[in-house]
């Protein structure tokens, strides 16, 4: 057995800044294409929700590496601790190393974060009042940062030839594909909770195709998170197929997730069937009507709860299986 | 200097001859000329005639004890590769160490520029005053050759003793081998034992095809691992006497 030297820290942090950096996406997105009150306020509350939970999940997320740091383990094994803040040696200086510009742009993006959801912090905030240009002007910027963050995570563990199995540009797609759809289940999830259960209900029943909004944005929600979920699938498909084409130690390192592998049941049973294709197939039955045939969008909150619920499970499992299955495999020879 | 490195590569095109010879000597005498302005940069490196290894892991102990290396570490260490069965067998030591790369990707990953590769001799370092022990490094070196020392929690790993080697002294690994299997040196150095070394033996690197190019060379090395055991289906057992019973 190898070292596994990034353990639950580093599984934890992924995890929840890639929520977190998927939601203040999803959440500037939406305030920009729809939030600014065209759709009666429902893509605003949407807007809302995500950016109050970004910056909580991206702090949250990056205190949890600072326990996997060696200086950390030894400040506290030892009483130095003026060791506690090793970490400060990122922001010193900037080099090329994925992990010194990701440390930027996840700094660059806690700040933008709690800014913007300075502006969502009143009870009455609503679009048009007096915070909405600077509401609108983070929410700018909130997109790329956002998208930085999810996409150089996966950068960071595919930049070693040492480690075949993360070494792939696809794996930096799978991750962002992977905070973004989590991203939208925890925006869907604190919908479902949250929503007063009347008003919820009630625009639920009235929600068509061209009056999608006025349920709170549910089906925005469900088809957006459909399409980011197929995408996640190809993804993984891809991640699987070319290093199962391809000689030698990326063929060798997926072995441990094909079947037959050591995590090819934590892969296939939590990541592909709770995380995607148990999710994809109970949101098909609730948005094809509403796609295809027109019929009102109506889907019952426990639902909108479990299947929200699944793909955050399935983000873990992704993070899980993939730190931890990069980490036992290496390169082939001597 | 200057004349004696002229003639050694007169020397050598008369030896050889042949147009792709003399395309090589004329292809080595342009940089030896733009070297003679400036002073010519060390670049030391390892040879490990695996012949002459006998296993007995004195250059290991050295090591631990020249270093302080913490229990469950190594900077330097020796594996066992036994093959075949009775009577067509064959038993060989690989003694490891950090490989002091020319493409080194843990300095490529290093977030604070705490590990770098001195521009004096080619050696790669850790300043343990800079690294927060983010295990980047620990990740993306091919050869297993870093750990987290428990008492700094900072990256650790083979210096080539800068401590002795900036003295004039060799490593302590060199200096106990018993049976002189490591020779080090300046590979820069054309008189030196270990540029000679590499120049006349068949030398390989381990892990080529990770493109980090390594300045430890081995000579006769068993390159045998688990796969080849699984492909011929002989008995290949490797020891290598780590915490980490698998090599990576």
């Amino acid at each position: 057995m190898q070292a596994v030297n990034w353990g639950f820290p580093v599984i934890g942090y992924l995890f929840l800044a890639g929520i977190g950096a998927g939601a203040l996406t999803v959440s500037s997105s939406v305030l920009l294409r729809g939030g600014g009150g065209g759709f009666a306020g429902g893509h605003f509350r949407l807007a809302r929700y995500g950016a109050l939970m970004a910056p909580v999940l991206l702090i949250v997320g990056t205190s949890l590496i600072v326990f996997e740091l060696g200086t950390f383990e030894a400040a506290v094994a030892h009483g130095e601790w003026t060791k506690l803040f090793r970490w400060i040696n990122l922001f010193l200086t900037i080099n090329l190393s994925p992990m010194s510009i990701g440390s930027w742009a996840l700094a660059l993006c806690i700040l933008a974060s709690l800014a913007y959801a300075y502006t969502f912090v009143r009870r009455d905030a609503r679009p048009g009042d007096q915070q909405d240009a600077l509401r609108r002007g983070l929410a700018w910027i909130g997109v790329p940062l956002g998208i930085a963050v999810g996409v150089y995570t996966g950068v960071l563990l595919g930049a070693m030839p040492a480690r075949p199995l993360w070494n792939t540009p696809m794996l930096a797609l799978l991750f962002l594909l992977s905070a973004l759809s989590t991203g939208v289940a925890a925006i869907l999830l604190a919908k479902a909770i949250f929503e007063r259960h009347g008003a919820g209900r009630g625009a639920a029943a009235a929600e068509g195709h061209g009056s999608a909004a006025k349920s709170g944005g549910g089906y925005l929600l469900a088809a957006s998170d459909l399409l980011l979920i197929g995408f996640e699938i190809l993804a993984i498909f891809l991640f699987i197929m070319f290093a199962h084409l391809t000689i030698g130690a990326p063929a060798e390192a997926m072995k441990v997730l094909l079947p037959g592998g050591q995590l090819a049941g934590m892969f296939w049973f939590g990541v592909v069937a709770i995380g995607l294709v148990l999710p994809v197939l109970v949101e098909l039955k609730y948005v094809v009507p509403t796609l295809l045939h027109r019929k009102a969008y109506a889907i019952p909150r426990g639902v909108e709860i479990g299947v929200a619920a699944l793909i955050l499970v399935g983000g873990f499992m992704l993070r899980y299986v993939v730190v931890i299955a990069g980490q036992i495999t290496g390169p082939t020879g001597i | 200097m200057e004349s004696q490195a002229s003639d050694i590569s007169r020397r050598d095109l008369i030896r050889k001859g042949g147009a792709g010879a003399a395309a090589l000597a004329v292809a080595a005498a342009v940089p030896a000329a733009a070297e003679a302005a400036m002073p010519r940069q060390v670049h030391y490196g390892m040879v490990i005639d695996t012949r002459k290894c006998i296993g007995c892991h004195a250059c290991t102990v050295a090591c631990k004890s020249e270093n302080d290396v913490p229990l469950g570490a190594h900077r330097s260490w020796v594996e066992y590769v036994e093959k075949g069965e009775f009577p067509d067998v064959r038993r060989s030591f690989l003694p490891r160490l950090c490989n002091q790369c020319s493409e080194p990707q843990c300095v490529s990953v290093c977030p604070t520029g705490a590990t770098y590769k001195r521009k004096e001799d080619g050696i790669v370092v850790v300043d343990a005053d800079v690294c927060i022990g983010c295990k980047y490094c620990l990740q993306a070196c091919p050869y297993d050759a870093r750990f987290i020392n428990p008492r700094t929690g900072t990256a650790d790993k083979c210096d080539f003793c800068l401590h002795r080697v900036s003295k004039g002294l060799v490593p302590s690994c060199v200096n106990t081998c018993q049976g002189g299997a490591r020779i080090f040196g300046d590979l820069n150095d054309p008189d030196s034992e270990v540029a000679k070394m590499v120049r006349t033996h068949a030398v390989t690197v381990l892990r080529q095809a990770m493109g980090t190019k390594p300045n430890v060379y081995y000579i006769d090395a068993d390159h045998t691992d688990e796969r080849d055991a699984e492909r011929t289906g002989q008995y290949v057992r490797i020891d290598t006497f780590r915490p980490n019973a698998e090599r990576r």
